[in-house]
């Protein structure tokens, strides 16, 4: 039901582009919209991992550009298989966030929202300081190639990997203990211990989860801009949020499906094109994006009003 | 006087109510009866004023009120005394008293005045209430008592009372009927809700009846009797409640000795519950009988004492390790700690066994296979619908209630323990636990039953075990579990020779 009306919305909003500015339509901006939107969609799949569990994660912005530099730095390093150690340092460093941010939420009972804010901090001081704030150049030659340029059958690897991701996420949280015990704790977690669910270590799972995911996006946006860079992050978290929540994510948690930050994602991006080739100034843009999520947000409250 | 015709309100998807009609007169107790679901929330959410009907008109006294807000209903003087509480659980008592109406003396707030008014009024209602202590710590008898005294200051001239005895112990709701009695003598309309015949004999001037969103009829205090009620509410002629469970206790089960808990609510319990036999744990809301049944299953640390399953001694840490060692808890608050509401009813009652090897090709969830699973077991609790995808919270007390048992019904345990197993369930609903009690007993389970539902524990168990501030004052065997005897237990008096020791 939610699914079509945001197709359907989506739709509109390609026709009202496309009327706007005829560019819009063209094949070049079109590739461009797909390959940019799987950036988004991915990260908010992760987004949409912790939302599930009731959860938020503030700190992707941060766990970006870190993600972006370790891996960076361990590519530049010298190493007899300099890509994949890159891109292991680069997992392994959204594993650790994860487990940190997971950590304190499931044991310490940390408020989701003041722990990631607080990463959020330690990671772009972190960033800003390993490198004095330089971007980390010459990566090696393939990386950006095979992680970025390639297109086998014609479709760019960041659509492809993204896709895969969505699949394999969706078939985690439909039939997997672990993706239904997501679900149960995020609906609620003290029903889903009593149940003999460890909701303490499904938490820490999901946040753990949530980073490498951001991380293999950062891995691909770093390919996309050839070098490691410190604000890479960025507004991501924000967008993320956004597309995860405008997607059909509820923020009660325990409802929702891989659905969301797909359909989510694309909004956002087409969105923003759309509004970049309309020469939308900026920062109205970000006004757009601000009361877009306040709007999304009590349209979910109104849902849930009529059913309870 | 309150009047109310041809009420029709529509949900997404269902007929709530459907041409309703009510009347109440100042100075009567109109008792508003019907199973789960049958519109009675609904009915009274109309009249305080939080849903608007659709169809029908609403008078007090005389003048029109349809589509009036719940400010303009508390003006006119109806307040509703709810089984939720709206009570802030940080503020203090008096606070929560005069919430939103405080009274104030030049701009600052006047607590001497509302000390003194409220004192007055409990002083009136020949009550107590310590009108400093944090909300958060009061029983829930002291939190109706507030709510209580929070509509009667607002001079609600009629009040509704939505099952205020469920979930209280017998002499709290002696309190509670007293009570509303006085106000009745005073001139006030009250609308009584509750599922328990006995309050309904000793306080109803009116019945009126509703099933399925319909009005089925009001009978006069006169008429009042049991078998009419049930059938008018069932539509079936009368249901025997409790089943006749054959006792034939078998090898021990649980045994608990000495057993205190971290909290101190539970400070010197000793029992034993044998495979074949319902025991039942009796005592007033607060004297730590639920934390019992809590401590087995992990939910409450143990500082003394030890528990054995099949003589195997434990300690339990989690519900996990519980339910592995073939122990099955259903918690009294089915909102707060038994039911994900807002996923759908197959994934409620499968919720406990995800980790049984039944799953299906390459270790994913079979969701074909689940849902039957989750069917036949709705089934066998005769559950009202059978789509397995609704949500949890679209159903109704019963129901809920029967999803969560639902899932004893999926393998095998060897102990059942059911906290406060038909709080705000209906008499059919009702029926049907019991019915799911027997079957198990009989099948062979033991089966704890901890209730402050005098009746039921009474009825149901084959043996009883009173507390009394944590601490086990009775050991009642069969013929000498009489109310009477039980009652008199739960003020920690030896009720007399007929105790029998525990270790005998």
């Amino acid at each position: 039901m939610f699914e079509l009306a945001m197709v359907a919305a989506i739709l509109m909003m390609i026709v009202i582009f496309a009327i706007a500015e005829p560019q819009f339509l063209s094949l070049r901006n079109v590739s461009n919209v797909l390959t940019q939107s799987s950036y988004l969609v991915l990260l908010a799949c992760a987004q949409a991992v912790v939302i599930l569990v009731r959860g938020f994660d503030l700190s992707l912005g941060g766990t970006v550009s870190l993600v972006s530099l370790t891996a960076a730095l361990g590519m530049t390093m010298s190493g007899a298989l300099p890509i994949p150690l890159g891109i292991a340092l680069g997992v392994l460093t959204g594993l650790i966030v994860g487990l940190f941010n997971g950590f304190c939420v499931a044991w310490l009972k940390i408020n989701p929202f003041i722990v990631t804010l607080a990463t959020m901090n330690i990671l772009l001081a972190i960033s800003s300081t390993i490198t004095g704030g330089f971007p980390v150049t010459n990566l090696p030659e393939g990386f950006s190639d095979m992680l970025s340029t390639a297109a086998p059958l014609g479709v760019p690897v960041p659509v492809i990997i993204t896709a895969v991701v969505v699949f394999l996420l969706h078939l985690m949280l439909r039939r997997t203990r672990f993706g239904r015990s997501m679900f149960l704790v995020g609906s609620n977690p003290e029903a889903a211990y009593v149940a003999g669910i460890s909701s303490r270590r499904i938490l820490l799972w999901s946040y753990a989860l949530c980073s490498v995911l951001i991380a293999l996006g950062a891995i691909l946006m770093t390919a996309r801009t050839g070098s490691g860079e410190p604000n890479l992050g960025g507004a991501l978290t924000l967008q993320t949020i956004a597309a995860a929540v405008i997607g059909g994510m509820s923020l009660r948690g325990g409802e929702g499906s891989m659905a969301a930050p797909v359909l989510g994602g694309f909004f956002v991006t087409i969105l923003s094109n759309g509004m970049n080739l309309t020469r939308v100034d900026g920062y109205l843009q970000e006004v757009t994006l601000g009361v877009l999520i306040v709007a999304v947000l009590v349209l979910d409250r109104l849902r849930h009003r009529r059913t309870s | 006087m309150l009047e109310l015709n041809g009420i029709t309100k529509r949900f997404p998807g269902v007929l709530a109510l459907d041409d309703v009609q009510f009347q109440l007169k100042p100075g009567e107790i109109h008792v508003l009866f019907g199973e789960n679901g049958a519109g009675k929330s609904t009915l009274v959410n109309v009249m305080v004023g939080n849903h608007r009907p659709e169809k029908g008109s609403y008078k007090i006294d005389g003048k029109n009120m349809l589509g009036l807000s719940p400010a303009v209903a508390r003006k006119n003087g109806v307040s509703a005394v709810f089984q939720e509480f709206s009570l802030a659980p940080s503020l203090t008592v008096l606070d929560n008293i005069w919430l939103g109406r405080e009274l104030t003396k030049f701009g600052r707030i006047d607590r001497k005045r509302m000390r003194a008014l409220a004192q007055a009024k409990l002083a009136e209602m020949r009550t107590n209430l310590p009108l400093d202590a944090i909300t958060s710590t009061l029983s829930r008898a002291q939190k109706q008592q507030t709510e209580i005294v929070k509509a009667l200051l607002q001079h609600a001239r009629y009040i509704i009372f939505d099952e205020p005895t469920a979930s209280l112990a017998d002499v709290e709701v002696q309190n509670v009927l007293r009570i509303i009695k006085e106000l009745r003598d005073q001139g006030v309309g009250v609308v009584y809700i509750s599922h328990r015949m006995r309050e309904i004999r000793e306080l109803a001037e009116r019945v009126t009846v509703l099933r399925n969103g319909k009005y089925v009829g009001t009978i006069e205090q006169d008429e009042i009797e049991e078998d009419r009620l049930v059938s008018m509410m069932t539509g079936r002629s009368m249901i025997e409640l409790f089943p006749n469970v054959r006792h034939m206790p078998g090898k021990e089960v649980l045994s608990i000795s000495n057993l205190a808990t971290e909290s101190g609510g539970v400070r010197d319990v000793s029992l034993e519950v044998r495979a074949g036999e319902i025991v039942g744990l009796a005592g007033l809301v607060g004297c730590g009988k639920g934390r019992v049944g809590r401590a087995c299953f992990g939910l409450e640390s143990v500082v003394e004492g030890n528990i054995f399953l099949k003589g195997v001694p434990v300690s339990p840490r989690s519900p996990s390790q519980m339910l592995k060692s073939g122990v099955c808890y259903f918690p009294s608050d089915r909102g707060a700690e038994g039911l994900c509401l807002n996923r759908p009813i197959s994934e409620n009652i499968t919720m406990s066994d995800l980790d049984a090897p039944k799953t299906g090709k390459w270790g994913l969830i079979d969701l074909n296979r689940e849902r039957e699973r989750a069917q036949r077991a709705a089934e066998r609790l005769k559950l009202s619908t059978d789509n397995m995808g609704t949500r949890v919270e679209m159903l109704s007390g019963g129901n809920k209630q029967k999803i969560l048992l639902a899932r004893a019904l999926l393998r095998n345990f060897d102990l059942f323990i059911f906290d406060e197993p038909t709080v705000g369930v209906d008499i059919g609903a009702k029926a049907e636990i019991y019915q799911l009690m027997r079957d198990l007993t009989e099948a062979g389970a033991a089966i704890l039953v901890i209730s402050s539902d005098l009746e039921e524990v009474v009825h149901i168990s084959h043996r009883i075990y009173s507390i009394h501030e944590g601490q086990v004052v009775a050991d009642l065997r069969e013929g000498a579990k009489t109310e009477e005897r039980v009652l008199a237990s739960f003020f920690g008096k030896q009720p007399d020779t007929e105790t029998q020791e525990i270790a005998q």
